[in-house]
C-alpha cells in the first residue's frame, strides 16, 4: 500500500501534464472542426480530393468530416497515440527508474517481496492509465457535444475510449515486460516507445498497402480503430481477445522475469 | 549461534568481477568486519545476501533461513547502509524516512528523533540539497530506525567527518551491546581494527583467511630495535624466531616470533642505551594479502 500511494505521488505531476496535454489536443482538434466547417465548403470535397497515401496518413478513412463525430474519429488516433505512449513510458520506467535512480538499494532491502513490489507499481501505473483515460473521455464528451449539433456522440466516444484504454494497458505491459526482460533497464523507456512507433509506422503501411493486411494481428494499432468502431460497429472480439491473451502474457513475463533477475546496483 | 551462514557462495558476472566459493559464519552479537581492497567482491557478497542479486551456486543462511527463499521475512530484521546513498531526490528528509519506516510493522518515529539528533541531520531539508556526507547520514538513520538485529554496513564511513564517525562508532557500539549483529565492510583498517572482533579478509573474490582480530597481531612479528654503545656481533641474536638481523653502526634491529622472555632476557644480559619494541601494525599484517599475486606469463 505505501508503495502505490508512494508511486502515485511521484508520477502525479507528470500525470497533469499529461491530462492538460490531451484536454488541449481534444479542444485544438475540435476547433479546426469550426473553423474548417464553417469555410463554407464540403469538408469531404476537399479530403477526397486528396491522394489516397495522404488520406490514409492523415487517418481520414471512410469518416464523414462534415460530422463532429466524424472529425472526432480522426482526432481519435492522435489521442491513442498520446494514451498509449504515456503507458508505455509509464509501464516502462515505472519499474526501470529504481535501477535508473540507484534506489534499489533502498526499496529491494525492505520487508516485501519482488511481487508485491510489482503488483504495487503496476496497480500504480494502472491508476495513472485510468485517470488519463477518464480525462480524455470527459474531454471528448464535452467538448466534440458542444460541435454535435444535436448528433449523438457519446455513444460512439464510449466505445472508442474503451478501446483506448484496451491500449494503454497493452502498451504499459509492454514497457513493464521490456524492463524486466532487459539487463540494462535504463534504456526500457525508450525502447518502448520505439515499438509504439514501429507498430504505429506498421498500422500506417498496412492501410497504405492491402497486400500486408495479414499483419494486421502484429500492430495493436489495428485491434481497435475508431473507423470500425463507431457507427455501431463495435467490438472485433478477437481483437478483444487477442488482447487480453497479449496482456495476460506480458504481465506473466513482468513478474517472472522481474523476479528471477539480478538487479543493476 | 549463526546470524550469517555463507556456504560456498559464487556469483560471476562478465570475466573478471564476481565472488568464487566463499564460506564464512558471522555468530550472534559479534562486529564482524568484512575486509578487502576495492573490487574484491564485498558488495557482491553483501548484495547476494540481500537477494538484491542472486548466486550463480552456493547458499547464505541469515537467522537460519535461506536468503533468497525467505528474503522477505528476514529483511524486517536487517538494517542496511549502501556504499553509496541514493534516494528519491524530491523527498524531504523527513519523508523519506517515514517511508522507509512504513514497511515495518512497528512505530520507529521516537527512534528516528533520537537517531536524526544523535547524527546532526536536519529533517525538514530536500534530499536533493544534501551534501553527500548528510546523504550518508540519512542512510545510516534509514538503515537503524527499526532497531534491527542484524546491520549490514558497506563502507559506511565515506563521507563522513572524523567527528562524525566517532559518534557513528559510538552508535554501532551501543546498537551492538543492546544485542544487534554487525557486518562490517571496509578497506580502511583502522576501523575495523577499531571496531570489530573478527574479520574476513576478501582478496580477488576469495575469502583469504577469517581471524580474530587479535590472533592476526598475536601471530605475527614484533619489531626490535635495540641501541648500544658499542656495535654488536650480529650473531648476538642468533636464535629461534629472530629474523631480519641487521646491524648499523650502534643500533640493531630485527623481527622477533615467539616467547617474548627468552628474547627480553638477552637483551637484558647487554648495556643498552636505547630499545624499541613495536607491534606491527594491521595495515602490514594485511599488506601481503592485499598484493596481488604477481601474474603468471
Amino acid at each position: 500500500m505505501n508503495i502505490y500511494v508512494k508511486e502515485l505521488r511521484s508520477h502525479r505531476k507528470s500525470l497533469i501534464f499529461w491530462c492538460i496535454g490531451v484536454f488541449l489536443m481534444v479542444v485544438s482538434g475540435m476547433a479546426k472542426y469550426t473553423g474548417l466547417s464553417s469555410s463554407g465548403e464540403s469538408l469531404n470535397d476537399l479530403f477526397t480530393d486528396m491522394p489516397k497515401s495522404l488520406q490514409v496518413i492523415m487517418g481520414i478513412g471512410t469518416f464523414d468530416l462534415n460530422k463532429a463525430s466524424g472529425f472526432y474519429g480522426l482526432l481519435y488516433i492522435y489521442l491513442l497515440l498520446m494514451g498509449t505512449i504515456h503507458a508505455a513510458m509509464l509501464g516502462a520506467t515505472i519499474l526501470a527508474k529504481e535501477e535508473r535512480d540507484k534506489t534499489s538499494e533502498f526499496l529491494f532491502v525492505k520487508p516485501v517481496s519482488r511481487t508485491k513490489i510489482i503488483t504495487a507499481k503496476l496497480l500504480a501505473a494502472v491508476t495513472n492509465i485510468v485517470i488519463f483515460n477518464l480525462v480524455t473521455w470527459i474531454s471528448s464528451i464535452e467538448v466534440v457535444g458542444k460541435y454535435a449539433e444535436g448528433e449523438a456522440v457519446n455513444g460512439d466516444i464510449a466505445i472508442t475510449m474503451i478501446g483506448m484504454l484496451f491500449l494503454q494497458l497493452l502498451f504499459m505491459v509492454i514497457g513493464s515486460a521490456i524492463s524486466a526482460l532487459k539487463k540494462r533497464p535504463k534504456t526500457a523507456g525508450s525502447l518502448a516507445a520505439g515499438i509504439l512507433l514501429l507498430t504505429f509506422v506498421l498500422s500506417v503501411a498496412i492501410d497504405l498497402n492491402e497486400s500486408i493486411k495479414f499483419l494486421k494481428y502484429v500492430t495493436p494499432f489495428k485491434y481497435f480503430e475508431a473507423k470500425n468502431m463507431m457507427y455501431g460497429g463495435g467490438f472485433d472480439s478477437g481483437f478483444v481477445v487477442l488482447t487480453i491473451i497479449l496482456f495476460a502474457a506480458l504481465t506473466a513475463v513482468t513478474y517472472v522475469f522481474y523476479k528471477k533477475r539480478d538487479l543493476n546496483v | 549461534m549463526n546470524v550469517i551462514e555463507i556456504k560456498n557462495l559464487t556469483k560471476t558476472y562478465g570475466k573478471s568481477r564476481g565472488i568464487s566459493d566463499i564460506s564464512f559464519n558471522v555468530e550472534e552479537g559479534e562486529i564482524f568486519g568484512f575486509i578487502g581492497p576495492n573490487g574484491a567482491g564485498k558488495s557482491t557478497t553483501i548484495r547476494t545476501l540481500l537477494s538484491l542479486i542472486y548466486p550463480t551456486s552456493g547458499s547464505a543462511t541469515i537467522f537460519g533461513k535461506d536468503c533468497i527463499q525467505f528474503a522477505p521475512e528476514i529483511k524486517r530484521e536487517i538494517g542496511y547502509l549502501p556504499s553509496e546513498v541514493f534516494y528519491y531526490d524530491n523527498m524531504k528528509v523527513k519523508d523519506l524516512l517515514k517511508y522507509s519506516a512504513s514497511f515495518y510493522k512497528k512505530d520507529c518515529s521516537k527512534r528516528m528523533k533520537e537517531l536524526a539528533e544523535i547524527m546532526d541531520l536536519d529533517l525538514n531539508k530536500k534530499i536533493d540539497d544534501l551534501s553527500l556526507g548528510n546523504k550518508k547520514k540519512v542512510g545510516i538513520v534509514q538503515g537503524l530506525l527499526h532497531e534491527p538485529k542484524l546491520i549490514i554496513l558497506d563502507e559506511p564511513t565515506s563521507g563522513l567527518d572524523p567527528l562524525m564517525q566517532q559518534k557513528f562508532f559510538e552508535l554501532l557500539e551501543e546498537e551492538n551491546k543492546k544485542g544487534a549483529t554487525i557486518l562490517f565492510s571496509s578497506h580502511i583498517l583502522s576501523e575495523v581494527q577499531r571496531l570489530c572482533n573478527r574479520v574476513a579478509i576478501i582478496k580477488e573474490g576469495k575469502i583469504v583467511t577469517v581471524e580474530k582480530i587479535s590472533t592476526l597481531k598475536e601471530n605475527n612479528y614484533k619489531k626490535f630495535k635495540v641501541e648500544t654503545k658499542v656495535p654488536l656481533n650480529k650473531e648476538y641474536f642468533n636464535l629461534s624466531g629472530v629474523n631480519n638481523v641487521a646491524v648499523k653502526d650502534n643500533t640493531t634491529s630485527f623481527l622477533f616470533k615467539g616467547d617474548i622472555n627468552t628474547i627480553m632476557k638477552k637483551i637484558a644480559a647487554i648495556d643498552i642505551t636505547n630499545l624499541w619494541i613495536e607491534e606491527p601494525d594491521l595495515e602490514e599484517i594485511f599488506m601481503h594479502y592485499y598484493e596481488k599475486e604477481p601474474r603468471k606469463l
